[in-house]
């Protein structure tokens, strides 16, 4: 992209919020949106604290895994699929 | 369902598998052995380092859906056991956990959900939608009162969301799918997660902020 990114208003970029967050804006919106947070202090402060809590949601939620022994009988049992299949 | 035995337990571990050459350190040691005795398990080794690594992803999802831990394991083993034999269906390239997520998705609907009904949620329809963070802006704009929720805590306020709604959330922001892989693993168009993701992320905050207000680790701005 040699153009300058369009102008977007506050409202635009609140719009945007969770896909820019997501990085699921095409290029050009994209960098619509980082635009307008680097002039705009107010917008950058919502995002920074949205993108603050999209963070502690997957870190609070993925400490969690499948138990020890959940990982063993699985083992044991593709085990036996394999063999019954040789 | 299928009992589990450890009858090709054998004594790897004491040394005396042949084939020790041929472990995988993140394996048990017990299974490597056996599956280089078998012969002929390329698929096995295929699915142990593409699909295996995701196993906490699957009971993770699994447990949100059902609720419990007994039925998260039987989901999760049997989402394994399916994907492993239905190996040959996977397209390589595409997003392995989302493939692993949809067909444990659909096993929890066609086994699991039967009879059960999908109201004992919060609605979430009424929540006011703009971010937490106005309410903050003054305390805390950083968000820092985030960080004295424990786990158990965002669990069971994410479990509290509509169905839904509570599944793009956790596909997207646990699972770290995209708005695409998501639309395929629920059967909606990709305007409707991005609608579900945005009402389910901010009722969550919401819900998560009102917690902390009352457990008095914020605040609410007087604005
Ligand atoms: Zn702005």
């Amino acid at each position: 992209m040699t153009d300058r990114p369009r102008e977007i208003d506050c409202g635009e970029a609140a719009e945007k919020l969770y896909e820019y967050l997501d990085q699921e804006l095409d290029a050009a919106t994209e960098a619509a949106v980082r635009q307008h947070l680097e002039m705009c202090a107010p917008c950058f402060q919502v995002f920074d604290f949205e993108k603050t809590y999209l963070k502690f949601i997957e870190t609070r939620a993925r400490a969690q895994g499948a138990p020890e022994s959940l990982k063993r009988k699985l083992l044991d049992q593709l085990f036996r699929e394999g063999s019954a299949a040789d | 369902m299928v009992t589990f035995q450890r009858a090709f337990a054998h004594n790897g571990r004491d040394g005396n598998c042949k084939h020790l050459a041929l472990r995988i350190p993140h394996l048990s040691d017990d299974f490597r052995c056996r599956s280089a005795m078998t012969g002929g398990d390329d698929k096995r080794r295929a699915f142990e380092e593409t699909a295996l690594p995701h196993l906490d992803a699957v009971y993770r999802f699994g447990l949100r859906l059902t609720g419990n831990t007994a039925q998260a394991e039987d989901l999760t083993q049997e989402t394994m056991l399916k994907a492993y034999r239905s190996w040959h269906q996977f397209r390589p390239g595409t997003n392995i956990r989302a493939w692993l997520l949809t067909i444990l998705r659909n096993n929890f609907i066609n086994e699991y959900r039967k009879a059960k009904h999908r109201a004992e949620s919060v609605d979430i329809s009424d929540v006011e939608m703009r971010s937490v963070f106005h309410d903050v802006a003054e305390t805390d704009p950083e968000g820092k009162f985030f960080e004295q929720i424990v786990d158990q805590e965002v669990l069971d306020a994410i479990d509290r969301l509509p169905e839904d709604f509570k599944e793009a959330l956790i596909l997207s922001d646990i699972e770290g799918l995209h708005y695409q892989e998501i639309a395929e693993v629920t059967g909606v168009p990709v305007g409707t997660v991005k609608s579900r993701l945005f009402r389910a992320r901010r009722a969550l905050q919401k819900e998560l902020f009102e917690y902390a207000v009352e457990m008095g680790y914020i605040k609410r701005s007087t604005l």
